[in-house]
């Protein structure tokens, strides 16, 4: 797009009467009244209990596995190898929707030979109770011989290191070439360098992975499971060599998700178990199993030379990344590309070079996690922009301002973006919502940091997303939505149903949504990517405007009015400038019902569609579309003991058109608890790819105590693709949330560590380095 | 549970003890007790052990509850961190004890966790420990053929070692209500503010004898393989009148009174840092208050 | 194997006689008797989705052996609300929108319940304190705060009336 930006302020004074109102999500009352079913709140008569042994070690050759003593155990009903199962191997990558040809991701199911991180699968137990098939597991005997292995991606590179994948342990690689880097650095009066670690994190969802499967009488394999995505079941097919339409998955309310939950989990396991015994087997992971048992976030390596003018203004910038993609493939390749289009942050640069891989280690394998690369991009291009304005001797906020981009600006893909870029009014609100500095008190330092983002929404355009949803008006009045989305605990379900109740005049309590399950509801795509409300919501939308033209057709044939003049709400039809003309909505649907008027609408929406980027170049469209927004935090900082207290946390986010306004504090609020561990306290620690933190008591996420009252700022441009206008707030919410609080920490002690988490040693270290003589001997 | 063993649950002191009398004590197998569970379930999913027997404390009502009178504070085995923190009174003298409690677990552990688990559970991370050593605490065992009474400085003999005879049942921990010119703190370092395993634990107990300090007591925890007091900084602040250097000087002794080690959640010299800047903090605090 | 036995205690005011073996966790004989708003979220204490009121005060059932609570009264978010009216925590948990994936919402409020015995009038830090033993990784606790905050106000306001 070209010319001026487009001026979103004056967005247009839509008259919604349920979209913005800060409704109780109507998935609320049954969860807080204890009534809700989860996954793992099924069970069936004759149920077997399923258990997974995992290897022990991170790199070796399982020269020997015997189950003979563990099916001999009374009780025991089926222990499965590698030796009992077909030769088949699992998809890792994204389910396609589109036939697009998969990478060579796949995995095996279970260690035929070759273990390559801590905790892969050896072998499957269903027993009659868990206990026995925990016993069980006790009696497989195996041997392992250690093989080399390797735990860091760099000397993954090195010539004769291990190979964990491929041939060379390189995953995946991506780069930018946009204007001229060496025109950009001419032009520069200061360059400034600086590398910035990331750690292994775990999402740490409350509800471990979990799932009950059955075979039903037409040989269908139905598995009832905890999941982000029920288009696995095309992936679970394969991996057990049936026909697409013989594998059911359904879903139910998610126990938290944040993309730990949008690779296969426990489903392939519960399958094989359910085929091989004909009974129904329930596999719930404990906290260990799932600690193990799900892709971590990537760590990534990130450097930025960054040249900039006297004045703040950023004229090139050249990055390198680097990615442990883990032992095996997953959504490492997209992550890596989301980290790379976000990479140097929501600036106008012309001269970038990035140059990314992701490479293969034996340690645990990572995936995608809110954020998505992006937020790993985030913690990078944040610092380095405090760095900078350290450096430049200018103010943090005043050097992004000179930089920000702006409607019709390109970002590093080369794609100029089209909708609201509000970056600087949420930074400006964000901050300014610190209020007063909290005062010093002796050794404990008070700081300030704010970060600000550029994350897409929607998939990846070559992907060629797709949601469908269908709409339909019960004689009664009542709307029934189904479609195929998950809804992992945003509020997902309930967005749709505020949709549908929005465009056909009823209430939200008058909408029921059946969702998530393969076998009865249009398939809606991930939830995953902020896509949901995005995709979904439109394809609700479609559905029910389509339904509503129908509906107002015939209301205004009765009223003998133009449709125009109809409009639908409180239940009722009436005619907008004389509203006595009316009737029960009721009646206008006994009356479509009695004529044959179609009562119900299935509706398909689709993403942009393009090609690849230019794999020299990478310019080319990747996404639909942006949002943007900011994160700011005060700290203090006790300079002796180097603990971290967050004071205050404020998110400023331009949502779009909000949906519901509480349930989008609700994921600011959520996101900067998340971000928070993230920063200071969270960290999967694999000491040569063995895991070290694998309980809640290790592995360290916010508590109410850490946490101070988070402020959530909602602005509205209108202006994204999703639902009147809404963009997403997912992930953003979470991205700028680290590197906020990083960049406070460094404000407060003048030093800056450049390595998450930031744990209170390595502020004292940190410290200690500039003051040489401080601490005991 | 996986784990698989007896339990009983005697209505008595008297039966408990019979259940316990010759008990293989400590460490693995054989008769222990259970109290609030916290860490003795823990365990056993762990398999870190495997008792044959338990033998529930639950219903010793009279293990249960703080009595101070004569100028003591007598405390049940069975007392929780919960009650700690509802006692009117403690807060007053013993506010490193309080103190503790509030950074102990979350409120369902700390509902059930009892303060003679808490220290029969060996771990050097057990917050009531430095507050108790620090006070000079005695425990009371109990056995079928009667009781004795141990001060907790000399009940740890080593890493998950204490001084039970097998089959002994700690019933009571007691201590004398502090002088009037005294002050005792606790600080607990870790990696996050609620519920979370100590990295550094430290309690100070000083009292004032005209104007210098009298008695000192400096316990440290998850800094040595016991929770332990740093004797020789204690020495060096008794009979002194307390200044920031000589205060500076015994938190740098009280390093070299421990021996931590390198773990996930912290390096030995972490902790040795920490352990400088807390002692002189917590001195430091607990002086002022008295002058 | 663990030997078995029958007891007798109450659960969300009605009385039951359960059979448990000894090894039995309150966590897993709850679940196995249909009590599924109980979560299992570690099984050693670190999480609170499997908190429970025994005589009104808040456990983690996964720390606890059945055994142990013969004859006690355990009760259950779904046990809160008995008589008619919703409990305040539950209606505060809905309209603050406290709620997002909700697994771990059965254990705050049972926690929250069992903090304001104690602290009927909490500010944030009483709140933080009381419910520190229960992981979110949802909502960041904000709305939380809120809606124990109201839900107490209403308590004070029931007793008061009294
Ligand atoms: C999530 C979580 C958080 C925790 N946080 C903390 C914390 O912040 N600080 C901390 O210090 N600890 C913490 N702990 C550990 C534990 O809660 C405490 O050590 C607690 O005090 C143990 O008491 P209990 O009554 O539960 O003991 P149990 O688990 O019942 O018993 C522990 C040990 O003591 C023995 N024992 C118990 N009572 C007696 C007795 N009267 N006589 C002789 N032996 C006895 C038992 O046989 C067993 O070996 C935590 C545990 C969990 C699960
Ligand atoms: S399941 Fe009991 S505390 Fe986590
Ligand atoms: S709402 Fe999901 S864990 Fe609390």
């Amino acid at each position: 797009m070209t010319g001026a930006p487009q001026d979103w302020t004056r967005a247009p004074n839509v008259n919604l009467r349920q979209v913005g109102k800060p409704l109780v999500r109507t998935d609320v009352p049954g969860k807080a009244q204890g009534r809700t079913r989860f996954a793992g709140d099924h069970v069936m008569p004759n149920m077997l209990h399923a258990k997974v042994l995992r290897a022990p070690k991170a790199s070796a050759r399982l020269t020997r596995l015997d189950a003979a003593k563990a099916r001999a155990l009374e009780g025991v009903v089926c222990v499965l190898t590698a030796a009992d199962l077909a030769d088949r191997r699992a998809a890792t990558d994204i389910p396609g929707q589109t036939g697009r040809k998969r990478l060579a991701t796949d995995q095996q199911i279970l260690v035929r030979e070759r273990v390559r991180y801590h905790g892969e699968p050896l072998a499957l137990i269903a027993a009659e109770t868990l206990a026995l098939a925990e016993r069980a597991a006790d009696l497989i005997e195996y041997d392992l011989e250690p093989l080399p292995g390797v735990f860091d991606p760099v000397e993954a590179l090195k010539p004769g290191a291990p190979i964990v994948q491929g041939t060379d342990n390189v995953v995946a690689t991506y780069k930018v070439r946009k204007g001229d880097l060496e025109a950009g650095f001419a032009e520069a009066e200061r360059v400034v360098e600086n590398t910035f670690r990331t750690q292994f994190v775990e999402h740490a969802f409350l509800e471990p992975e979990v799932g009950l499967a059955w075979v039903d009488e037409n040989e269908v394999i139905n598995i009832r499971v905890s999941t982000q995505v029920i288009e696995h079941f095309r992936a679970i097919a394969d991996a057990l060599g049936v026909a697409h339409n013989q594998v059911r998955i359904l879903g139910s309310m998610v126990g938290g998700g944040f993309g730990g939950k949008e690779d296969v989990t426990v489903e392939i396991y519960l399958a094989l178990l359910a085929q091989a015994t004909g009974r129904p087997v329930r596999l719930a992971y404990t906290r260990e199993d799932s600690f193990f048992g799900h892709g971590k976030r990537h760590p990534f390596v990130i450097t930025h030379r960054t040249g900039v003018t006297q004045d703040g203004r950023i004229t090139a910038v050249q990055i390198t990344m680097t990615a442990d993609a883990g032992a095996y493939v997953f959504l490492s390749p997209y992550v890596l590309l989301y980290a790379v289009v976000a990479g140097p942050g929501p600036y106008r640069i012309d001269n970038v070079h990035i140059d990314a891989r992701a490479v293969a280690t034996n340690n645990m394998y990572t995936s995608a996690f809110r954020g998505f690369g992006a937020a790993q991009a985030c913690v990078a291009h944040e610092q380095q922009m405090d760095e900078i304005a350290k450096e430049l001797g200018l103010d943090r906020l005043e050097l992004r301002r000179r930089n920000f981009l702006r409607t019709g600006d390109e970002i590093a893909t080369g794609y100029a973006i089209e909708s609201a870029v509000w970056s600087d009014d949420c930074m400006t609100k964000a901050w300014a919502a610190l209020g007063e500095r909290a005062p010093e008190d002796g050794p404990v330092k008070i700081g300030r940091g704010v970060a600000t983002y550029q994350q897409s929404y929607g998939r990846i355009t070559w992907l060629h997303d797709t949601s469908e949803a269908w709409v339909g008006v019960e004689i009664d009045a009542t709307v029934v939505v189904r479609s195929g989305v998950t809804d992992i605990g945003a509020g997902q379900v309930s967005a749709l149903a505020q949709i549908a109740a929005e465009l056909l005049g009823v209430s939200l309590g008058e909408v029921t949504v059946y969702n998530s399950d393969s076998a009865t509801t249009p398939l809606a795509g991930t939830t995953t990517a902020t896509r949901a409300l995005y995709m979904t919501g439109n394809a609700v939308h479609l559905a029910a405007e389509a339904l509503r033209g129908r509906l107002i057709g015939r209301a205004a044939e009765e009223f003998g009015v133009a449709p125009s003049e109809v409009d639908l709400a409180e239940s009722r039809a009436f005619v907008i400038d004389a509203p006595d003309k009316s009737m029960a909505l009721k009646d206008l649907v006994g009356i479509c019902a009695s004529e044959g008027i179609h009562r119900s609408e299935l509706a398909m929406f689709r993403a942009p569609f393009t090609g690849e980027i230019d794999p020299e170049t990478g310019q080319g469209r990747v996404h639909p579309d942006y949002a943007f927004g900011a994160h700011a935090v005060e700290v203090a900082v006790d300079t002796e003991t180097g603990e971290v207290t967050v004071l205050k946390s404020v998110g400023a986010h331009d949502v779009g058109q909000a949906i519901n306004p509480a349930a989008v504090a609700g994921q600011i609020e959520g996101g900067a608890a998340q971000g928070q561990g993230y920063a200071l306290s969270e960290a999967m620690i694999y000491r040569d790819g063995e895991l070290m933190t694998p309980s809640f008591s290790e592995y360290l996420i916010p508590t109410a105590m850490d946490m101070p009252r988070v402020q959530s700022i909602i602005l509205e441009s209108r202006s994204g693709l999703g639902p009147f206008g809404a963009k997403g707030i997912g992930e953003p919410a979470l991205t700028p949330v680290a590197p906020a609080i990083a960049n406070a920490v460094a404000d407060a002690i003048g030093r800056r560590v450049f390595e998450l988490p930031i744990t209170p040693e390595r502020i004292v270290m940190a410290l200690r380095e500039a003051e040489p003589r401080k601490g005991p001997r | 549970m996986y784990a698989d063993f007896d339990l009983v649950i005697p209505e008595t002191l008297d039966e408990a003890l019979e259940a316990l009398a010759g008990a293989v004590g400590g460490g693995n197998g054989g008769t222990q007790p259970l109290a609030g569970g916290t860490n003795m379930i823990v365990d056993l999913r762990a398999r870190r052990v495997a008792p044959s027997r338990l033998v529930g404390l639950g219903r010793l009502d009279g293990l249960r509850g703080i009595r101070i009178a004569d100028g003591r504070v007598r405390m049940g085995a069975r007392t929780t961190m919960s009650d700690i923190l509802r006692h009117p009174d403690l807060a007053g003298h013993a506010p490193s004890l309080v103190d503790q409690a509030r950074v102990f677990g979350g409120q369902m552990v700390r509902n059930a966790a009892t303060v003679a688990g808490n220290i029969c559970s060996g771990s050097p991370a057990a917050d009531a420990v430095p507050a108790l050593l620090a006070l000079d605490a005695e425990v009371t065992l109990a056995s079928p053929s009667g009781t004795r009474v141990v001060p907790l400085s000399e009940f740890f003999l080593g890493y998950k070692r204490d001084a039970r005879a097998p089959g002994e049942l700690m019933t009571e921990i007691a201590w004398d209500i502090p002088p009037a010119h005294s002050s005792n703190r606790f600080y607990k370092l870790a990696l996050r503010k609620g519920d979370a395993i100590t990295v550094v634990g430290v309690a100070v107990a000083l009292a004032a004898e005209d104007g210098k300090c009298g008695t000192a007591r400096i316990a440290l925890g998850a800094v040595a393989p016991i929770v332990k007091r740093a004797t020789a900084a204690e020495a060096m602040l008794c009979g002194q009148a307390l200044t920031p250097e000589l205060i500076d000087a015994a938190a740098r002794q009280a390093v070299d009174d421990v021996d931590p080690i390198d773990d996930i959640r912290a390096s030995a010299e972490y902790r040795r840092h920490c352990v400088h800047a807390l002692t002189r903090r917590l001195v430091t605090q607990a002086w002022e208050r008295l002058t | 194997m663990a030997e078995t036995k029958t007891i007798a205690l109450t659960i969300n005011g009605r009385d039951r006689k359960v059979a448990a073996p000894a090894n039995a966790t309150l966590l897993e004989t709850l679940r196995e008797l249909g009590y599924f708003e109980v979560k299992s979220g570690c099984e050693k204490g670190d999480c609170g989705a499997c908190a429970v009121l025994v005589d009104g005060e808040a456990i983690d059932s996964c720390l606890a052996l059945t055994w142990t609570v013969a004859g006690r009264a355990v009760t259950t978010v779904a046990g809160l609300s008995l008589g008619g009216a919703k409990h305040p925590l539950i209606e505060a948990f809905e309209k603050s929108g406290a709620v997002q994936c909700g697994y771990c919402t059965p254990g705050l409020i049972v926690a929250a319940q069992s903090m304001l015995k104690d602290t009927p009038e909490p500010d944030d830090d009483d709140i933080r304190l009381g419910l520190s033993g229960n992981l979110c990784r949802c909502t960041g606790y904000t709305k939380v705060f809120d809606a124990v905050r109201d839900a107490a106000a209403v308590l004070r306001g029931a007793e008061s009336q009294a």
